[in-house]
């Protein structure tokens, strides 16, 4: 007989080696990259010699900084969207309908194709006389000819929403497959009683399967949110960070890895941080189970 | 028993071993990006120089351009570093400044003037020389003859404002776009043109000089004679504009021909090619020079120079060049060298290409602020960058835009 204390180790035996794995290669990171930013960091001696809170000073009146912190939030409006997106089509591809593999399939496939790749891609359908532009000519929504070539990627005022486009495509695959395994833990039953009771489409999926998957969409709503603020990958395949929409990451990015203050860049981390766990407070706030 | 004979064997070893090593000092040299391709080329070099310097043992290692620095810190941190590395221009002036490479007078002495007076400028810093220059390159122009045919344009332009003032009169008559230059650099386009960037610790690129000189690209770009999205074509997307006959001319470093020789045979076939045209900054466009700095801290700085010298000399540049086909020296005597000027006269795009750009080495400079003198650098050029392509592409006046970066920079300059 084993008492519960024994229990309590074995648990912790077998936690050990993702807890040390996740110290070694998240916590500690986290851990350093405050204290970072808090430091003059210099790489030639790895010397850091502590200086209070200039850095955060520094980029507390840096406008470039805001610009960067504005369109990272700008970001999460492809939040919502892909949010809802996934789940219909979860719900739609949830049918037992000839073909229906194929086409979980290929709302997938962008997942697993590599940003560098799928980056080239789109930057060819943006191009101003790209796909894009040549697919809105042949319909007569723009006009013929250079004047209704616009440059996508290049326009301050447009790109970084081509940006999100790009975001949405990339991700509704992933949502959509957690979104399917929620949807396939609801009871069939369930929905059944609905339709006996005569709900339509519009009623049950209000009313059953958005409050069934509940959990299901605070997880995806964290992943998308977090995966937005640290919007980075596909701003440096496709803009660069020309045109507005340089980001806060991208901040982070080139302050340590092309003006090599790595304090800077480690402060300018901590706020992105910080607006990812207040973000994440929030959802919780609104997502989960009340107890 | 046992024991002992091991430690006999073991300490014969190691001794032996120890002899060796005094017997040659063992002299690591780094480049970047050059194995395999290359390796041949170093394998001879470094046979070449062991034989010539009996107690001096060259070693080449090759790294991607990006592990270089981290690699070369970590060593000097631990106090062991290479003899010699392989920098570009800019990393020269850094290391230089934070005083983690050698100055080189002492070890160069009278063998400066085996060098180009412009690629000696490159590596100077404060006064003196740190790094034996090396391999460079420079912008050609390489048009599509049809094309400047069908415009009515002679010949390839001689200088800035001819090549402005052919480049719209090829969009007025084809409709195509004339070029695509690298617009992502424009310190050193105002390098190019002899305008001023930084002076006396204040930002000076708002002068009327430099709003004319921006205006005349912001003119080109709203006539068309420029791709639309000429801010995001760098060197891959330049060959492919022009290999697709997209645009008339390609105004980038020779190598590029080679990749529409592959590439696109048809146009490589109508390709006549010319000098990049030098502006009032007497530079020829588009230099990226390599060199070799001494870490500071290695063992035997006098040795790592001589091989240093020998690296660069005229005879191993030369062969560095025909290794690669594409690349030129830093030194006075190897550019004249039959083998660049063979093809001056070839109907092959390349071989022209070589004899030009060959020509233009005197006044190539590597044309970027020097670091150190920016207090944060990445933003700071972002600001320019933005700025510039807003006036450029018409969303503001050129001088509000200057006007607005100027100010920009000042304010951090001041604080510096």
């Amino acid at each position: 007989m084993k008492n519960s204390s024994s229990y309590t180790a074995i648990a912790y035996l077998f936690l050990a080696p993702a807890l040390i794995l996740m110290g070694i290669f998240t916590f500690w990171p986290v851990g350093y990259n405050t204290y970072l930013a808090f430091n003059n960091y210099s790489i030639a001696d790895g010397v850091a010699t502590w200086n209070n809170f200039e850095h955060f000073k520094y980029i507390a009146q840096e406008e470039l900084f805001h610009n960067a912190l504005k369109n990272s939030l700008l970001y999460l409006l492809v939040v919502p969207v892909i949010q809802v997106a996934a789940l219909v089509v979860a719900k739609l591809v949830n049918n037992k309908l000839p073909g229906m593999t194929f086409f979980r399939a290929a709302y997938y496939i962008p997942v697993i194709t590599a940003i560098s790749i799928a980056g080239v891609v789109w930057a060819n359908v943006y191009k101003y006389d790209g796909m894009l532009t040549w697919l809105l000519q042949s319909l007569h929504l723009v006009p013929q000819g250079p004047d209704g070539q616009i440059d996508w990627l290049g326009n301050p005022d447009i790109a970084i929403y081509m940006v999100m486009i790009f975001t949405f495509w990339k991700g509704i695959g992933y949502y959509m497959v957690l979104y399917l395994a929620g949807l396939q833990a609801i009871p069939a039953e369930v929905e059944e009683a609905a339709i006996l009771d005569g709900a339509n489409a519009w009623d049950r999926f209000w009313k059953i399967t958005v409050p069934m998957v509940k959990p299901t969409i605070l997880l995806c709503t964290l992943l998308s949110t977090i995966a937005a603020i640290k919007s980075f990958q596909e701003i440096i395949v496709l803009t660069k960070g020309q045109a507005d929409t340089y980001t806060a990451l991208y901040y982070v990015y080139d302050q340590a890895f092309r003006n090599y203050n790595f304090g800077r860049g480690a402060a300018a981390g901590l706020v992105v941080t910080f607006f990812c766990m207040m973000l994440a407070a929030v959802q919780f706030r609104f997502f989960s189970e009340k107890k | 028993m046992k024991l002992k004979k091991m430690l006999t064997v073991g300490a014969a070893i190691f001794g032996f071993a120890a002899l060796q090593a005094q017997a040659a000092t063992e002299l690591e040299f780094w480049t970047m990006n050059l194995a395999p391709k290359f390796n041949g080329y170093f394998e001879q070099s470094v046979s070449k120089f062991n034989a010539a310097n009996p107690g001096l043992q060259a070693k080449w290692v090759d790294m991607n351009w990006d592990q270089i620095q981290p690699k070369l810190i970590a060593s000097i941190a631990a106090g062991n570093p290479p003899a010699l590395v392989n920098f570009n221009v800019p990393w020269v002036h850094e290391y230089a400044q934070q005083g983690n490479i050698l100055p080189l007078d002492q070890y160069l002495g009278a063998d400066k003037n085996v060098y180009l007076a412009a690629a000696l400028k490159d590596v100077t810093v404060n006064g003196k020389v740190y790094a034996f220059p090396w391999y460079n390159s420079v912008s050609v122009i390489a048009y599509n003859k049809d094309i400047f045919a069908k415009a009515g344009v002679k010949s390839a332009p001689k200088n800035f404002d001819q090549l402005v003032s052919d480049a719209k009169q090829i969009k007025a008559k084809t409709g195509l776009a004339a070029f695509a230059p690298k617009m992502g650099n424009m310190v050193g386009w105002f390098y190019y043109a002899g305008l001023p960037v930084v002076e006396n610790g204040k930002a000076v690129f708002n002068s009327p000089k430099h709003v004319a000189f921006v205006q005349k690209f912001a003119d080109l770009y709203k006539a068309g004679v420029m791709p639309k999205d000429v801010f995001k074509m760098e060197f891959e997307q330049e060959i492919a504009a022009y290999n697709s006959g997209k645009i008339a001319m390609m105004t980038t470093a020779p190598q590029a021909l080679k990749r529409t020789e592959t590439d696109a045979k048809a146009i490589y076939e109508k390709t006549g090619v010319a000098p990049f045209p030098a502006d009032a900054g007497k530079m020829a466009f588009g230099a990226w020079m390599m060199d070799f700095v001494v870490p500071k801290g290695t063992k035997d700085p006098a040795a790592a120079a001589k091989l240093g010298k020998f690296l660069t000399s005229d005879e191993q540049q030369v062969a560095f060049s025909k290794a690669t086909e594409t690349t030129f020296p830093s030194t006075k005597k190897a550019n004249l060298d039959s083998y660049f000027q063979a093809g001056a006269k070839s109907a092959d795009a390349v071989d022209q290409a070589r004899a030009v750009a060959a020509k233009s080495m005197e006044n190539a400079r590597t044309l970027t602020i020097a670091p150190g003198v920016l207090p944060d650098e990445a933003a700071m050029t972002k600001k320019l960058q933005d700025e510039v392509q807003s006036a450029i592409e018409g969303r503001k006046s050129v001088k509000s835009a200057l006007d607005e970066v100027v100010a920009a920079w000042n304010e951090k300059l001041g604080k510096k």
